[in-house]
């Protein structure tokens, strides 16, 4: 057994249950952390009021129930304490629109739900993570 | 017997009957007397022989000339006088037939004219309750005739069309109201090539506003020179507003489908790496079948997208220089393990000189994409396909071959429909959703070029498809294909 690192906490803002789960399940399956979310609002309280144990990653979905993915941005890159957290936005729609908006913003990456497994986004989570992360599976 | 003889007769019995007078008298009184009396006889007898017949010839003509032509003349003698009572007769009889036939033409004519405004009433009729607007032009250009419904749908009055050019009022325009050019005005197409020309643009009613139309402008043929132009031209504006709701659904429906099919392709894919368990061959195996199902769908409704984003016109053009040859070889890398997968050769090949071209890569990716994979998918395993890229005069011109199943001769025309897929292959290869073609026509059409093919059942199949070296004019938009 090696010395592991803090394992990886990735903040989850879907408001489809069923993906909800399904990721859930992979990252318990990849030794990753998760707190879910549905409500963009009721994240940002979370995060506020949970300075000291913030999230790695956050996995963004761009139609949340409550507010989109744009407005999310906004809120915590206002945040000094919430701005540096990485960001991926996973989403079933991508125009060129959205999709330059929320990298312009600060969004790490923009991907298509419907083109990626999740195992290729686990991938790119681990990667945007840099080396200081292994996983025991 | 002819008149010369008789009047010689007259005189002859006139002058044996003086002689014989002289002869027997000899008192000159007498004798005075006598010749006095033949002078008058003979008077009377060529009275009676040429003056009374003359008279009774002039007095028939008299009646003639006062229009009565059924009167004839009562002919007695056989000499020239009586000839000439024939010859009156039969002129009368010839001018009686020529009155009459004259007589019938003119009712002849007078019932046509019936007949014709009868039918003119009836056309009239006609052309006042069609829906659509109508118009005639004369080879100038020249407004000639419009029906009610044009004046309706244009706000423009009868004075203000008749004797107008076509330009001042029926203009073409695009959806944002700029005049089309002239090779894409109908009416001009139409004068110049003799051709039927219909097409779908937008008018400008004298209020200004505008509003979309279905133009068809038919020539009317004098031999061989174009006499004038019909124009009919119906408001489109319902069917353009079912049509942008039909888009506007299959969008929607597809992406509210997106969400359950990312959660299926997730959970199968969690499930075949073993996340709920290690799973037996067979389990795999089932479970495989519905992954590969789930990644048809996807296919599907990304197809889907597409297809309702380019009918929509919506879809971005965004130019740029592009070097064909690189974009294919580009595809070619990204098809790659397909092909070594079917031991297919491909070969690429192209003109020297090709010029980079001002296209949008992303979309002509996608033809290359659409009709390699077709090729790879359409052809037997070891078989053969090619790219040649080449230039044509002001087109560059790319052909995909195989020498794969072909297309049958019967499903050719039908070949870029939606959801079309030729009944030979659907046999042999199950998949495929048929919107491939349809998206790549889209693609070439707003990109202003052509696509046509070339098959032969069993042996092979060719597309070719043209880009202008002119290139494609950028559009701006709000999405792009595949997002």
């Amino acid at each position: 057994m090696t010395t592991s690192n803090k394992k990886i906490t990735v903040l989850i803002l879907e408001d489809e249950r069923s993906l909800q789960q399904a990721i859930l399940k992979k990252f318990e399956s990849s030794n990753i952390g998760a707190v879910t979310f549905s409500s963009g609002k009721a994240a940002i309280e979370y995060l506020k009021n949970n300075i000291d144990t913030l999230p790695d990653l956050i996995w963004l979905d761009y139609y949340l129930e409550d507010l989109s993915g744009l407005d999310f941005m906004y809120e915590i890159k206002k945040d000094a304490h919430l701005a540096n957290i990485p960001v991926i936005v996973v989403s079933n729609s991508a125009s060129p629109d959205k999709v330059q908006k929320m990298l312009s913003l600060g969004a790490k990456k923009y991907l298509l739900k419907a083109e990626n497994k999740l195992d290729d986004i686990v991938k790119t989570i681990y990667e945007l993570m840099g080396a200081n992360s292994t996983t025991q599976v | 017997m002819k008149l010369p003889v008789k009047i010689a007769a007259i005189v002859f019995c006139g002058i044996f009957l003086s002689l014989v007078w002289a002869v027997f008298v000899k008192n000159f009184i007498l004798l005075l007397l006598g010749f006095i009396v033949v002078a008058f006889l003979i008077w009377l007898a060529v009275v009676r022989i040429v003056l009374r017949p003359i008279s009774k010839i002039n007095q028939v003509a008299k009646i003639i000339a006062s229009g009565n032509l059924g009167q004839q003349i009562n002919v007695s003698s056989s000499d020239e006088i009586g000839e000439l009572g024939v010859t009156i007769n039969l002129i009368v009889k010839n001018l009686s037939k020529a009155f009459q036939g004259m007589a019938n033409s003119l009712r002849d004519v007078k019932e046509k004219g019936e007949e014709l405004a009868n039918a003119k009433a009836e056309d009239d009729a006609i052309l006042a309750s069609i829906g659509d607007g109508a118009i005639a032009v004369d080879r100038r250009g020249v407004i000639i005739f419009h029906n009610k419904e044009t004046e309706n749908l244009l706000g423009w009055s009868k004075q203000d069309m008749i004797g107008r050019l076509w330009n001042e009022i029926l203009v073409s325009l695009d959806d944002k109201g700029a005049i089309l050019p002239s090779n894409q005005q109908p009416i001009s197409q139409a004068l110049s090539s003799g051709q039927k020309v219909s097409t779908v643009c937008c008018y400008a009613k004298k209020d200004g506003s505008i509003f979309p139309v279905a133009v068809t402008a038919s020539p009317i043929m004098v031999g061989n020179i174009v006499g004038g132009i019909i124009i009919i031209f119906r408001d489109i504006t319902k069917e353009k507003e079912v049509d942008r709701m039909k888009t506007e659904f299959i969008s929607l429906a597809s992406h509210q489908l997106r969400t359950p099919l990312s959660a299926i392709r997730w959970f199968t894919e969690l499930l075949l790496d073993g996340t709920g368990g290690e799973l037996n061959k067979e389990q795999k195996e089932l479970v495989q079948n519905v992954s590969d199902s789930s990644d048809r769908m996807n296919e599907l409704v990304k197809s889907l997208l597409n297809i309702s984003r380019i009918e929509s016109g919506r879809i971005i053009i965004d130019p740029e220089p592009t070097d064909l040859v690189e974009l294919v070889k580009g595809i070619i890398k990204e098809l790659e393990a397909k092909i070594k997968d079917r031991q297919q050769n491909l070969i690429i090949s192209a003109h020297s000189q090709l010029p980079k071209i001002s296209i949008d890569p992303r979309l002509i990716s996608q033809v290359y994409m659409n009709l390699l994979t077709n090729a790879i998918k359409y052809t037997p395993k070891g078989g053969q396909i090619e790219v040649y890229i080449s230039k044509k005069e002001d087109q560059i011109i790319s052909q995909v071959s195989d020498n794969g199943y072909g297309i049958p001769k019967k499903d050719l025309p039908k070949l870029f429909q939606k959801f079309y897929r030729g009944e030979n292959i659907v046999k042999i290869e199950t998949d495929g959703t048929g919107l491939g073609l349809y998206l790549v026509k889209a693609i070439i059409d707003s990109s202003r070029g052509k696509i046509w093919v070339e098959s032969e059942e069993g042996k092979g199949t060719t597309f070719y498809f043209s880009l202008p070296l002119s290139g494609t004019p950028a559009k701006s938009g709000e999405i792009s294909l595949d997002s």
